[in-house]
């Protein structure tokens, strides 16, 4: 009866409060992407009745390599994810840094407007930056009237979708950093203005390093949020011209439910976990990072 | 003499007279960042208020000569016939999936919090870990087998197709906000309530929740910025354009073959964003401390 009091008390108890929780879990996410690892070695291409239809081996893994679309979309996600986690991180640094010390009056007021484009969807700013972007758009108007096709262009249209995630996202990176700055020890820095450091002594030496775990922190939002961004490039740029700006996501979509798409479920799945193993060693780099530092 | 009290009252950063340079300087990349911000929404805003004929007229001055609201009427109009879905459906449909998902999301979390925070038990720390780690998951690793399960189920193109992937994925944020809030209540508190005897259920009802108000309103802010605004599992899991979320359904107006004159595609925009943007501006100070909360705790 003891026994079972305690066995009541350790895993029934706790467990069951836990239960709903794990259910959505393991049904909703952890079970579909073991899913996908086995369905990556299988010739699938959505067939009703017969789901396994024939076992490929490393079949899929191979179509993939070999595809020119899959580097493509490497490369494009290494730019998109890349420019995310450094491009878009120093901006928000910078411009955090250029509010804190500035001393706005309407400092709030300048923040909700930098954050702002955060809270629409991707969608409607991908529509928005479509026409902007257009050839009769607003950037082309900007630039004296020429007509330059700016999506259309193929080594250009990935970095049209870094600006435009840039413009919706650094508005978050922003008030993270913000809050970040707003923690610091004022009383330092007086003290070393009294012992006569120049800005950018105080800068590097004091407020960056000070900043260093906020940088972490956006430097891994931006990646993990960039590296499943999927609406951005499907609205803006539909991953063309000619798939020169697919990413991961889109090729995915492309692969497995695309209408013009080659319906191979398969191949989708084992590039699902190509990109499902590339976030947990990023994951795992990031902890030994972590340790590293601390030890 | 106002001058003085400012440079008093404010914290370290620039004075007026000593740091010019910087002051000029701040004030230079400010403006322009806000005008790099607003400018696109304001196009899109004043090419919606223009006639087919005074679209590309003087376009960057942005006020246009002589306003016209009919592109609005036009793009409500245009949904119904062309997209077969109306704003008042798109709405209703992006309400029910947001919120329904939302609801059920923060109760859950709030019962595996509660759990987390309240007992001791074996592999409770690796499962909280697991949870957590299960937030960097993209969604598109478990998109297909989700996709045959829902049609094997019979939910494909309803509204639990996707409140139910909408709620696994943001379990993880809230237990995240939850856990560390109710272990902040103080535990005498809850060790008064013991006293009291009551069970764990009344405890959770009547005296965690009551006090965890500000966390959960953290919660509803997130979950909903992550849910009111997704599109992936709306694209592929709601096909019949009578029940697509807003996102999905606006998204069209992209294609071809949805053609749209530029004031009425403009419009269109217009009247997906605006109630976001009140929404936002009125709830700011819990949008931005929410965010950066959520962000901090991660």
């Amino acid at each position: 009866m003891d026994g079972f009091q305690k066995f009541k008390k350790e895993i029934i108890v706790p467990y069951s409060w836990l239960l709903p929780a794990l259910v959505f879990l393991v049904t909703i996410v952890f079970f579909p992407v073991f899913i996908s690892f086995v369905l990556s070695f299988f010739k699938f291409t959505g067939v009703e009745s017969n789901y396994f239809q024939k076992f490929v081996g490393l079949g899929n893994f191979k179509y993939l390599l070999q595809h020119r679309y899959f580097w493509i979309s490497a490369r494009n996600t290494f730019y998109f994810v890349g420019s995310m986690a450094v491009i878009q991180t120093a901006i928000a640094l910078f411009l955090a840094m250029i509010i804190y010390f500035g001393n706005f009056k309407y400092s709030g007021l300048v923040r909700m407007t930098i954050f702002a484009p955060a809270v629409l969807a991707p969608v409607c700013v991908s529509l928005i930056w479509r026409k902007i972007l257009s050839q009769d758009g607003a950037l082309n108007q900007i630039l004296g009237g020429i007509d330059y096709p700016w999506l259309a262009k193929m080594n250009l249209a990935i970095w049209c979708v870094v600006l435009v995630n840039i413009w919706q996202w650094v508005g978050y990176s922003l008030v993270i950093y913000y809050a970040g700055l707003q923690g610091m020890n004022r009383e330092v820095l007086e003290a070393a203005d009294i012992d006569g450091a120049n800005w950018t002594q105080k800068m590097f030496q004091m407020v960056i390093p000070f900043l260093a775990p906020i940088t972490m922190l956006n430097v891994i939002l931006n990646v993990i949020g960039s590296f499943r961004a999927f609406d951005i490039v499907y609205v803006l740029t539909k991953g063309g011209p000619a798939h020169y700006s697919e990413v991961f996501t889109t090729l995915m979509y492309y692969y497995a439910f695309s209408s013009w798409g080659p319906h191979k479920m398969g191949v989708a799945a084992a590039l699902a976990f190509v990109m499902f193993t590339a976030i947990v060693v990023f994951g795992i780099v990031r902890i030994r990072l972590l340790k590293e530092r601390r030890v | 003499m106002k001058q003085k009290r400012k440079t008093e009252t404010l914290s370290y950063g620039v004075k007026r007279g000593r740091d010019l340079g910087f002051y000029i300087f701040s004030r230079i990349v400010i403006v322009i960042t806000i005008a790099a911000i607003a400018f696109p929404i304001l196009y899109i805003f004043s090419i919606s208020l223009r006639t087919k004929a005074t679209v590309y007229e003087d376009i960057l001055i942005l006020i246009p000569k002589t306003v016209t609201y009919q592109n609005y009427p036009g793009a409500l109009d245009y949904a119904k016939t062309r997209l077969n879905v109306s704003f008042p459906e798109m709405f209703r449909n992006s309400i029910i999936c947001t919120f329904g998902a939302i609801s059920v999301s923060i109760i859950i979390s709030a019962f595996a919090s509660f759990s987390f925070s309240n007992f001791k038990f074996r592999g409770k720390e690796m499962l909280y870990t697991l949870m957590i780690a299960s937030f960097a998951i993209p969604v598109q690793a478990s998109l297909i087998p989700l996709f045959f399960m829902e049609k094997k189920l019979g939910i494909l193109n309803t509204y639990l197709a996707v409140i139910l992937p909408y709620i696994g994925f943001t379990v993880p944020i809230g237990v995240l906000i939850l856990r560390s809030f109710f272990e902040g209540i103080p535990i005498e508190i809850k060790e008064a309530a013991r006293v009291d005897g009551v069970s764990n259920f009344q405890m959770f009802l009547k005296i965690i929740l009551p006090l965890s108000k500000p966390a959960i309103a953290t919660c509803i802010i997130l979950l909903f910025l992550e849910t009111w605004n997704e599109f992936l599992f709306a694209l592929i899991f709601l096909q019949n354009p009578k029940i697509q979320t807003l996102p999905v359904a606006i998204a069209k107006i992209a294609g071809g073959k949805y053609f749209a004159a530029l004031g009425i595609y403009a419009a269109a925009i217009m009247i997906t964003i605006i109630p976001i943007l009140i929404v936002f501006v009125i709830f700011q100070r819990w949008f931005i401390s929410g965010v950066t909360l959520g962000a901090i705790k991660g």
